[in-house]
């Protein structure tokens, strides 16, 4: 049976290099209940993002209804969104090739 | 280790057990937020699922084990670098289940507003949302100051 388990996170260097490759998405949606504080540290925590890129796209969430945290390859993009969904956000995967 | 300790009103806390209680009983075999899993392996789904839901189950305990014996004595609840993080996702896992069975009437603006007339609101709603208040204080309050040791700083 295939783990479900995350791999670990990446260094921050090696994250924004895989950003940069595109293909798998990372989006976090909207939703009624978390706080602000609570969005930005987890975004901090799990994504490894600075304050002010924290704060931006938990904005984007709140005004826009979701805003894509990440993308890269599946593999790193399901850890991530995994990651995320353990903390109760709702994370989703999206492709290119879905749209 | 930094800890920080919240002396609680046990006269209004303790009246909200109820609702904290049976949130937490609902989450032992369904999550908080229904992962969307599209185009995984349907053992990657279960395995996933699952993992989701033991990591649930074991941050509800947690939050529900701060309103103990000596909580009811004291009103003392205490958080520190090794409860932190499971306390604050216990508190949006419950937040949530606490919003879907017993404040659906109320709409995302007025909750997330906080601006509700709680003489308006019929007992059970009432308890059920000052519930949702407490455990929004909790978090907020854990944030504030053990922030550093839930991000590893």
């Amino acid at each position: 049976m295939a783990d479900a388990r995350p791999q670990a996170v990446p260094e921050q260097s090696e994250r924004e290099q895989v950003a940069l490759a595109g293909g798998w998405h990372v989006v976090v949606l909207n939703d009624p209940v978390n706080l602000m504080s609570y969005v930005v540290l987890v975004f901090r925590k799990v994504l490894g993002f600075d304050e002010t890129k924290a704060r931006k796209h938990m904005l984007e969430v709140h005004e826009l209804g979701r805003s894509v945290v990440w993308s890269g390859d599946r593999e790193k993009a399901e850890a991530y969104a995994f990651t995320l969904q353990q903390w109760h956000l709702t994370a989703v995967l999206e492709n290119d090739e879905a749209h | 280790m930094k800890r920080i300790e919240v002396r609680l009103s046990v006269e209004v806390v303790e009246p909200l057990l109820g609702v904290i209680e049976a949130a937490a009983e609902s989450l032992v075999d369904k999550l908080a937020v229904s992962p969307t899993l599209t185009g995984l392996e349907p053992d990657l789904c279960d395995a996933w699922m699952a993992e989701l839901q033991a990591a649930q189950a074991k941050e509800v305990r947690e939050l529900t084990g701060i309103f103990d014996a000596n909580f009811r004595k004291t009103g003392l609840v205490a958080f520190d670098e090794s409860n932190a993080e499971p306390i604050i996702r216990a508190c949006t896992a419950m937040r949530l289940r606490i919003r879907e069975a017993f404040l659906d009437r109320h709409s995302d603006e007025t909750l997330e507003s906080g601006d509700v007339e709680l003489d308006d609101l019929a007992p059970g709603d009432r308890r059920a949302f000052m519930a949702y208040l407490l455990l929004a204080t909790i978090q907020d309050l854990v944030i504030q100051h053990l922030e550093s040791s839930i991000l590893g700083e």
